[in-house]
């Protein structure tokens, strides 16, 4: 490899680190995570395997037979070396090694079973009281008992003599695992959720209708502009451009404080005897205006410089042509202006659908999906879902298989926008003769 | 349509292109404003069309006074140095877009631009995009789109420029063979004297924003007003001589040749400076006024040879002739000026 093709792919070497790092690893990770049923409950780190009486009821409500789960519920009482170590020492040599010569490996259903049996050898404690206590020392339960494997509990489970069939057995360690797991569930469940179409059908109106309103703005932006004195259509260009440089959480809090009920639309409408409401999130319509106002004026911007330009860039002679030809103001703009514009438009409209798609920092900011889920989008539930869930269950892996429908339909649009453009026009050499 | 353009100012900012000029344009005639580059020429045109507007001064067209008419009213056609073709519309729809602007019906549409497009020779190419065309084809569609609602008067700027040189040839008879059949009076605004003389009736030549000389092609050539007009007109270009009166004749600088002053001219007084044109062709060897000199650069133009001569002082004449002549790089010739054809300009410039 010759010196300069090193040096190219060092110059490279920031924007392939910002891809590998910004996109390729996202998009990996969200397919990784959008596979499990990852959640705040189950952590994202392994679990374990126990048996409570919450997993009980979890094993019963997965459909295992009652009488397993009863039986897996009870106590019960073993005698085997460790019971009687533990007798040993607590009520003598001689009452553990009769226990040990006489009972040991036999199994007792309840405690009072456990107690006749010890009431009939010679050297057992004394009084009731220390006979209950010795048989509480062979008490074997798997209740409450973290096992790091599967295996282990099994093992437990079997060693305490409770008789499982293989299906019992994948049920009990699938059901009671505390972790997370791999699974491909989540796009059944994500289709089971009530409000999902809602949400895509938000989704499409919000894009819909923010593309036109900033296509529509930035169209007309840079059409007045261009026939203002330059002077005062740069500074005219320089305050449109203002929301796009301001951070956007100052911007999204002045759109708040013209909306609040103490704030400047309601303060003007107060004297014409309307009373104060909160303009933004009053009504579902109020809220979706606000949306498009917000992301529209945002977007024009890019609109009105990258339209402005294609406006400049047409020769002068064609415009004068124009109006020697006698087409008014209007006509020219119609007929001369607007056409060479189609392919700034078109792209605007495509590269906007892109973002938009996944843009949700305006919504959340101004409205957060309400009121009562009116302006929830797509993306904006996956966040929801995943990262500021109201219940607390933070669903990681259920907010991964909703941003994953999220790429996938990016990438089927942008496969479809690089049909529509034949990407090679687009950086071919300009049309127009200069 | 007559044009009259009375007492014209125009500047931009702080820079005055052209102060205080008159012109005036017969109907049906054409006519070329000649010049060099930033001499105002096609300020004046975009003035006429109205895409700039006057500073001062007063616009007739006819009788009526359009300064203050806007350009989309003032029935000009213009045709633009790159053509200007609208690049989204085919040659049919850039043909017909003046009048499909004043909503003329589809009928009538249709039958003007075929009609043009007849007279300019472009029938078969009118659902071609303009990048499909060649550049005549191009010129020929702006001509067409600048004609089809019958203007009441032409404006080619530079139409030629962007040509090739066979194809300037040809375009320089169609655009004079469409003018004389509509008989539309036309402006032409070029910097190439050979397209002004070979188009126009008249022409305007133009310096620093104002008209030096407006007279004939022909006229032109043989009487221009000043050494600039000498100069500019005429390929290969005219020769000074620049000397002083002496005795009533004159003196080349530097040296002690002297050259009869040509009859009928008034001879400043005794040492002013003096300025002589020779045009090539009136310095050839058979002529009866012989000056010395030497072979300094031979070109070769197919039926003609171009030779530089030196003097003996280091000005240099210029001789055409037709081929065959045989002079050589260096060698020392003593051709003759023909007396009567020479131009004397005195120490302003101007014909003396």
């Amino acid at each position: 490899m010759r010196r300069a093709h090193l040096l190219g792919l060092g110059f490279l070497s920031p924007a392939l680190a910002i891809i590998l790092m910004l996109f390729l690893i996202p998009v990996l990770l969200t397919v990784m995570f959008s596979f499990t049923n990852m959640s705040t409950a189950t952590g994202i780190s392994g679990g374990a395997y126990e048996i409570n009486a919450a997993s009980l009821r979890k094993l019963a409500d997965a459909g295992a037979q009652e009488s397993f789960v009863e039986t897996l519920g009870k106590e019960s009482f073993v005698v085997d070396d460790a019971g009687i170590t533990a007798a040993a020492a607590a009520y003598g040599e001689q009452f553990a090694n009769e226990v040990g010569s006489q009972m040991l490996g036999e199994r007792f259903s309840s405690r009072r079973d456990l107690e006749r049996a010890f009431r009939k050898l010679k050297s057992r404690p004394r009084s009731t009281r220390d006979i209950k206590k010795a048989a509480n020392l062979f008490k074997r339960s798997v209740l409450n008992i973290r096992f790091e494997t599967a295996g282990g509990l099994v093992g437990a489970v079997t060693d305490n003599g409770i008789e499982m069939t293989p299906d019992q057995q994948e049920l009990l360690t699938k059901t009671i695992y505390t972790g997370w797991t791999w699974t491909s569930d989540n796009f059944a469940l994500m289709a089971q959720i009530p409000y999902v179409w809602r949400v895509a059908g938000n989704t499409v109106l919000y894009v819909v209708l923010t593309l036109a309103a900033s296509v529509g703005l930035g169209l007309f932006l840079a059409i007045t502009t261009f026939y203002l004195p330059s002077s005062s259509a740069t500074s005219f260009r320089a305050i449109w451009f203002l929301p796009r440089i301001l951070p956007n959480v100052i911007f999204v809090l002045m759109w708040k404080w013209l909306a609040w009920d103490t704030g400047f639309l309601s303060s003007l409408f107060a004297n014409f005897g309307v009373p104060p409401r909160n303009w933004m999130l009053d009504t579902g319509v109020n809220a979706w205006v606000f949306i498009v106002l917000i992301n529209g004026i945002v977007g024009a911007s890019l609109g009105m410089i990258l339209f402005g330009s294609a406006i400049k860039s047409i020769p002068q002679s064609m415009l004068h042509a124009s109006e020697v030809d006698g087409a008014s103001r209007w006509q020219q703009i119609c007929y001369i202006i607007l056409p060479q514009l189609r392919w700034p438009i078109m792209f605007i409209c495509a590269y906007s659908t892109l973002s938009l798609l996944t843009s949700f920092e305006y919504i959340l900011l101004s409205t957060d999906g309400g009121p009562g889920g009116a302006t929830e989008v797509w993306s904006l539930m996956a966040f929801h879902t995943a990262l500021d869930n109201y219940a607390g269950n933070l669903q990681y892996g259920l907010g991964a298989a909703m941003a994953l429908m999220l790429v996938i339909v990016g990438i089927l649009a942008s496969l479809v926008y690089l049909r529509i453009f034949n990407f090679n026009d687009l950086v071919a050499k300009p049309r127009i003769e200069q | 349509m007559r044009i009259s353009i009375e007492n014209f100012t125009k500047s931009f900012g702080d820079t005055t292109v052209i102060e205080d000029m008159s012109l005036e344009i017969g109907d049906g005639e054409m006519l070329a404003l000649l010049g060099p580059s930033g001499c105002g020429k096609s300020t004046t045109l975009f003035a006429i069309c109205g895409i700039h507007r006057m500073n001062a001064g007063r616009l007739m067209f006819g009788d009526t006074d359009v300064t203050e008419v806007s350009s989309q009213k003032r029935n000009v056609g213009v045709v633009f140095q790159n053509y200007a073709l609208y690049p989204h519309m085919n040659v049919y729809e850039n043909i017909a877009f003046p009048l499909k602007v004043r909503k003329e019906s589809k009928a009538e549409v249709d039958r003007k631009v075929q009609e043009i497009a007849g007279l300019v020779h472009i029938g078969e190419l009118l659902q071609r995009r303009p990048m499909q065309l060649s550049g005549g084809q191009q010129q020929r569609v702006a001509l067409a789109r600048a004609l089809i609602r019958k203007p009441d008067i032409l404006l080619l700027d530079e139409p030629l420029a962007n040509l090739d040189a066979k194809l300037r040839l040809e375009m320089r008879s169609e655009i004079r063979r469409i003018q004389l059949a509509t008989g539309i009076t036309a402006v032409l605004v070029t910097h190439d004297q050979v397209e002004a003389m070979s188009m126009c009736d008249r022409i305007a030549l133009m310096d620093k924003g104002q008209i030096v000389q407006l007279s004939t092609p022909k006229d032109m050539y043989e009487n221009p007003s000043s050494d600039f007009v000498a100069g500019f007109l005429g390929n290969p270009p005219i020769a000074f001589l620049d000397g002083t009166v002496a005795d009533g004749e004159f003196r080349l600088a530097n040296s002690q040749v002297t050259l009869p002053v040509p009859s009928g001219i008034e001879i400043p007084g005794e040492g002013a400076p003096m300025r002589f044109g020779v045009r090539p062709e009136f310095f050839q060897p058979g002529n009866p006024l012989k000056v010395p000199g030497k072979v300094s650069f031979v070109e070769t133009q197919g039926r003609e040879e171009l030779y530089d001569v030196m003097l003996e002082n280091g000005a240099v004449l210029r001789s055409i002739q037709s081929q065959n002549a045989g002079f050589r790089l260096g060698q020392e010739v003593s051709w003759g000026i023909e007396q009567d054809r020479v131009l004397a300009f005195g120490p302003d410039g101007n014909r003396l």
